[in-house]
């Protein structure tokens, strides 16, 4: 800049100095000073010229038009706030909600994984025919090791039995527990930031040995646990009341499974002898492999696939080997996004990018009404020597700072937007302190220049196209667009409207299937339910029976509260999303009827005494659990409506009744006593499946159920009269004198796990409206900027209409039918598009088709009746004119 | 621009010449602007007068060429002024120039006479 300033006073100098020469020169031949000046300087031509030329020879001189230009664009904004506010919010609303999805898309779906060439690690499944079976016996996975080519390395990992507690410098806390295979960190391309990790362990081979185990820590756990301590690596910690010896610190940041808990810690994998077999009770554990260098990811599979098909046949049983029969491999990084999340995402993203066309088009608009009140500016511009080129980038530029400051907007909303659904984010898609990254700004940079061209070039090039002499001769009041601006602007506004009408019809649709899943009856009572998930430190009880120890001296305190009416305790309460047991058959044969057995997949509840008080189950034939019901007595489990359905081939309650269908322990089989109704267990959406449930009191330790149905979580169901608020600073002692590590119990209340089971839909529903609301507000302020520039433009020719008698209902109709042309060919266009877009939304649909033709009526007359109201003010100002006035403002 | 102005009786400078004429004219020491436009002028018999509008914006396209170089010194009546001077590489650039202009009036020269001798 400094540098042009300098040539530019030399030129002008240069200039000067010529100039005072032929003047001399003049004087000298004896002509007066005056002549000589008026003759030299006509001589010379135009002083200005010369100089833009002779700096032009330079190059460079676009960089300083650049800073003109801005300067002058921010001097025109400046000049007209309100134009310049309601473009920036307009685009503000568009780029931030695509800012938004944007930022959600990417952390999900595109994010890099932090491991050593994450592309060659994959995933494994087996699949067969019940689908797919993400879980694999070692068996297998040795036998892959050894046929397949594709990778250099696999490895496997299952989370620890229960819930693990790590006992640190200052009590024990709740941490994620995963035992690995020894290779694991090897094969992420991770190593240990302190001591070597697991090389050169390979205890998956050796038979466990429970004295001699190993753990890696997480950075946060060594911090926060063991205060960073030096001397950590060769320390012996307890973890769940076992003792492992440190073998390492990973790196701050390291998480596996990726996005988990950051307190976490690793054991090696320690293999029973029956976890050598493919029975049944072998354990199963998810395989993480890396490629071999140049494998690609369909030569695995393809590999894979014939691999499997000879590991099949080493089973033994024909039923489980049906199930394994093929197997499939997949990049690590796509396993980790489920296909219904992933539409989500890109159902979401798509809404937010057409909200995000709207506003750019309703810009467009915005920018052409403004060059019609500029076409005078413009074309003196342009008679004082600014060429097209010039006035369109001058125009550009203007588009670009207002397209800039719509994006600053817009990440502020993005941001906030972001807060607003942090809840549903991590719900849904298991994602906290989602944040608009460097990725995400660049992502806005690059659609703020995209809005900013695509808004402002056409009005610009429009402008700058005009000729200059009609609108020089024109006075101010009379400037106003052409014929054909008119009808572009039309269009513009018809392009809104049709698209708003997509997103308002998936709104919709959205909206009535909340509207469903609210009226679908639970089968349970939610109201006044105060729900506590507990991480059970089922260590602490190693050798006592948890129910008297715990339990039930637990449930005693919590009823004796004030205001407490029942309470009840559960492995899961329904629709809760905790913790999942599945109960099968283990029935032998490969008969018609053992394998309708085997296939039949229950939920598994642990119920605990008064959960009919508390939830209002109600039965369908037989009786629920009561006080008779004890460790002493006969064992009795209860089935539901679903349970009876998938057993029995008549679907006869009374042939299930009385049935047993497990054994607590050997010679204690557990007779079925009753039927409960139907309840929706998974999420509101999902139909009931079936169910068994085994009551609290009944199991003890000896029990093979005992570990799993009461020792890993347990929810404490309270029934009260009594806010939420202050009800919880009386629970948390209780919990915590029961147990220390109860301390961090996570209440909610029963009406709140509801609202969350909705699901993505809910997540879906409210941001459509939010998108389709910004997109209807859009287009009526489109369609009302259009007809109010019309009415005042049309204002002599109205008020020489009603100076000839035309009557104010006339002229009102006059505009309306305006606006009804536009909101009649916008909402059948939009309706046409939509019937498409409903594609994109019908997975989410319940209790509503996705070409519900009332939804689209109904959206379509809100449309144009908003529409008709926006218009109406417009209308009622042009009947509002005085055929005076508006003759004599001439 | 300022060839669209309206000076009349003039003669216009075939295209491109222009260059060849400041290089030549500096071939006899460092000038001014204005000097250059008055050294043209009356070496060609006063009919060439070139305007400002083309000369500046040639001299500092041939600075910028590195045909010339300029630098400010003082006149004789003692007035500072730009003055401009071949460089080596304007000399070269002189005789090269120099050259196809012959060759050019040469080739008009002889299409002409052919062409007149027809029309006779």
């Amino acid at each position: 800049m400094k540098l042009w300033r300098t040539r530019a006073d030399d030129i002008d100098e240069e200039m000067a100095t010529h100039l005072a020469m032929a003047i001399q020169d003049r004087i000298a031949r004896g002509e007066s000073p005056e002549q000589a000046r008026q003759a030299a300087m006509r001589e010379f031509g135009n002083p200005l010229l010369v100089r833009e030329t002779t700096r032009g020879m330079w190059g460079g001189e676009w960089m300083e038009r650049i800073a003109q230009d801005i300067r002058y664009a921010w001097r025109q904004m400046m000049r007209s706030p309100g134009f310049s506010a309601t473009v920036i919010f307009t685009l503000a609303l568009g780029l931030g909600a695509t800012l938004a999805m944007f930022t959600v898309v990417e952390r999900v779906m595109l994010q890099a994984l932090p491991f050593h060439e994450e592309r060659r690690l994959v995933t494994v499944t087996e699949s067969g025919r019940k689908g797919d079976q993400p879980y694999i016996p070692w068996a297998d996975i040795q036998e892959w090791r050894q046929r397949s080519k594709s990778f250099a390395e696999i490895g496997f990992t299952t989370s620890a039995m229960g819930r693990s507690f790590i006992e640190g410098d200052n009590g024990a806390q709740q941490v994620m527990h995963l035992t690995v295979s020894s290779n694991l960190f090897h094969l992420l391309g991770v190593e240990a930031a302190r001591g070597r990790g697991f090389d050169g362990i390979s205890s998956e081979e050796s038979a466990g040995n429970a004295n001699e185990q190993t753990a890696v820590l997480s950075d946060a756990v060594w911090r926060d646990l063991f205060g960073a301590r030096a001397d950590i690596v060769g320390r012996v910690v307890k973890i769940s009341g076992n003792s492992y010896t440190v073998m390492g610190v990973m790196p701050r940041g390291f998480t596996f499974p990726v996005q988990d808990h950051a307190m976490a810690v690793w054991t090696p994998i320690v293999l029973k002898d029956v976890d050598r077999t493919r029975e049944n009770a072998a354990q199963r554990y998810s395989v993480i492999a890396r490629l071999r260098k140049g494998a690609s990811v369909q030569d695995a599979g393809a590999e894979m696939k014939v691999v499997q098909a000879g590991v099949a046949k080493l089973y033994t049983d024909a039923y489980t080997r049906d199930l394994v029969t093929t197997a499939s491999v997949q990049r690590y990084r796509d396993s980790l996004v489920r296909p219904n999340v992933r539409r989500v995402l890109l159902s979401l993203f798509a809404a937010a990018s057409l909200l995000w066309v709207i506003a750019c088009v309703n810009v467009t608009g915005l920018l052409l009404s403004r060059a019609s009140v500029r076409q005078r500016e413009i074309a003196v511009r342009g008679a004082l020597g600014a060429s097209r080129r010039r006035i369109v980038q001058q125009l550009l530029l203007e588009g670009i700072l207002l397209s800039a400051g719509g994006s600053v907007l817009g990440l502020l909303l993005a941001v906030g937007l972001l807060k607003l659904f942090s809840h549903g984010l991590l719900l849904q898609l298991n994602i906290s302190n989602v944040m608009p990254d460097f990725r995400s700004v660049a992502a806005l940079m690059g659609m703020t220049a995209v809005s900013a061209i695509s808004a402002a070039l056409w009005p610009a090039l429009a402008s700058a196209r005009a000729p200059i002499e009609p609108a020089l001769r024109q006075s101010a009041g009379q400037a106003g667009p052409s014929r054909t601006q008119h009808k572009v602007r039309s269009l513009l506004v018809v392009t809104q409207i049709a698209m708003s009408l997509v997103l308002l019809v998936s709104c919709g649709l959205l909206l009535r299937t909340i509207y469903a899943l609210r009226q679908v009856p639970l089968g349970f009572r939610t109201d006044n339910i105060i729900v506590g998930r507990m991480a059970v430190p089922s260590y602490r009880f190693a050798d006592q029976d948890m129910n008297q120890r715990l339990y039930t001296p637990l449930l005693a305190r919590v009823r004796s509260l004030p205001g407490v009416e029942s309470a009840t305790l559960m492995s899961e309460v329904p629709l809760g999303h905790n913790f999942n047991m599945v109960f099968s058959f283990s029935a032998d044969g490969n008969s018609a009827d053992a394998v309708k057995r085997r296939d039949l997949r229950a939920q598994f509840r642990t119920v605990g005494p008064d959960a009919q008080k508390v939830f209002g189950f109600r039965m369908w034939k037989g009786r629920y659990f009561n006080e008779h019901d004890t460790a002493g007595s006969p064992a009795v489990v209860v089935v539901n409506r679903a349970f009876v359905h998938e057993y029995s081939a008549s679907n006869d309650p009374n042939k299930v009744i009385g049935q047993r269908i497990m054994n607590f322990e050997k010679d204690r089989p557990a007779t079925v006593i009753g039927v409960l109704d139907d309840t929706r267990q998974v999420g509101v959406a999902d139909q009931s499946a079936p169910e068994v449930e085994v009551y609290l009191p009944q199991l003890t330790p000896q029990n093979g159920l005992y570990k799993s149905a009461e020792g890993i979580a347990m929810s404490i169901a309270i029934r009260t009269g009594r806010s939420f608020s202050s009800l919880i600073p009386e629970l948390r002692p209780l919990m915590t004198a029961a147990s220390p590590e109860l301390a961090e119990t996570k209440f909610t209340t029963m009406t709140e796990i509801v609202e969350d089971s909705y699901g993505s839909q809910q997540l879906v529903a409210r941001l459509l409206i939010l998108f389709g609301g910004s997109a209807l507000l859009l287009c009526l302020s489109g369609l009302y900027g259009l007809l109010s520039q019309l009415v005042t433009q049309r204002t002599r020719e109205i008020g020489v209409r009603v100076a000839l008698g035309a009557r104010r209902g006339q002229v009102v109709g006059l505009v309306l039918r305006q606006a009804g042309r536009m909101l009649l060919f916008g909402s059948l266009t939009g309706l046409v598009l939509a019937w498409f877009a409903a594609r994109l939304v019908s997975s989410f649909l319940y209790g509503v088709t996705a070409h519900d033709g009332l939804t689209m009526a109904a959206t379509a007359l809100l449309l144009v009746l908003s529409g008709v109201a926006a218009a109406w003010v417009p209308a009622a100002r042009a009947a509002g004119i005085d055929p005076v006035e508006a003759l004599r403002a001439e | 621009m300022a060839k669209k102005s309206d000076y009349k009786n003039r003669v216009e400078l075939v295209q491109g010449t222009l260059d060849m004429l400041i290089l030549k004219t500096l071939q006899w020491g460092p000038q001014h602007g204005y000097g250059i436009v008055q050294a043209l002028h009356t070496q060609s018999g006063e009919v060439l007068q070139v305007e400002t509008g083309s000369l500046y914006p040639a001299l500092h396209r041939l600075e910028r060429q590195g045909w010339v170089r300029s630098e400010w010194k003082k006149t004789e009546s003692n007035q500072r002024a730009r003055f401009y001077q071949t460089t080596a590489a304007g000399k070269k650039q002189l005789v090269a120039d120099h050259d196809r202009w012959q060759q050019m009036v040469e080739a008009i020269s002889s299409i002409m006479q052919t062409n007149s001798g027809e029309e006779r």
